[in-house]
């Protein structure tokens, strides 16, 4: 459970300060690297979450399939 | 705990490097501005106090913050040589104190082309140098406020906030 919440409070972090980046650069009229920012941060949790589902479906195997 | 170190370092080290950029905004209008008073001083000096150009140059040092001062006092100091054009010397001082000021290039070559006419015309044809340059240089100088205005607050968040990103996506 542990792991759990530090994984939450990453992405949570993450969320913060993209979404600063982002309002940073779009008040200076970056508007296109205010979104690339913002796209590969979606994409780093993305991989983080994908990788938790990951574990999940892991689990989930491993106890109806007895493998 | 030697995580913490490391956070505080990576997020030092960012912090520092938007600061800088930041002052470098801040400097360089500030710098040009400099420049235009130096050039509106030499142009008193020739037009009102007939004063030689070494001597005027000399006075310009003494007034201006560095590193104008000391682009004065070089080019004067040049001048004493035998055997030397003015142009040679403006060249040779610009040169040196290049390095310490946070011009760039475009600004460079207006203040050559200013040094090879220097010293060459009478006095009127100076002051018509002399006024040629100082627009060039109020035209580079509002650009780099603009710049200053738009991204120096842009900078310092911005060091702070990549250098929290990393400490995150690290830990």
């Amino acid at each position: 459970m542990g792991i759990e919440v530090d994984v939450i409070f990453k992405i949570a972090g993450v969320g913060i300060i993209v979404a600063f980046l982002h309002t940073i650069l779009d008040q200076v009229g970056k508007k296109e690297y205010a979104q690339w920012v913002t796209l590969f941060g979606f994409i780093y949790i993305l991989f983080m979450v994908v990788s938790i589902v990951d574990g999940l479906f892991q689990k989930i195997r491993s106890v109806f399939l007895f493998q | 705990m030697f995580k913490m170190i490391g956070a505080i370092f990576i997020l030092a080290a960012t912090t520092w490097a938007g600061f800088e950029y930041s002052k470098r905004l801040s400097i360089r209008p500030k710098q040009l501005q400099q420049f235009r008073n130096a050039l509106e001083t030499l142009e008193a000096e020739i037009m009102f106090g007939h004063t030689p150009l070494g001597e005027a140059a000399r006075r310009i040092s003494k007034q201006m913050a560095e590193p104008i001062a000391s682009h004065f006092r070089l080019f004067e100091q040049n001048l004493l040589q035998e055997e030397i054009t003015v142009k040679a010397a403006w060249e040779q001082s610009l040169k040196t104190i290049w390095k310490k000021t946070f011009l760039k290039q475009g600004e460079y070559e207006i203040l050559l082309q200013f040094g090879e006419n220097l010293g060459r015309h009478d006095r009127e044809t100076e002051q018509k140098q002399i006024m040629l340059t100082l627009s060039h240089l109020t035209r580079e100088e509002e650009g780099a406020r603009e710049k200053q205005v738009k991204y120096e607050k842009m900078a310092k968040s911005f060091g702070i906030l990549t250098g929290m990103l990393i400490v995150i996506l690290l830990i």
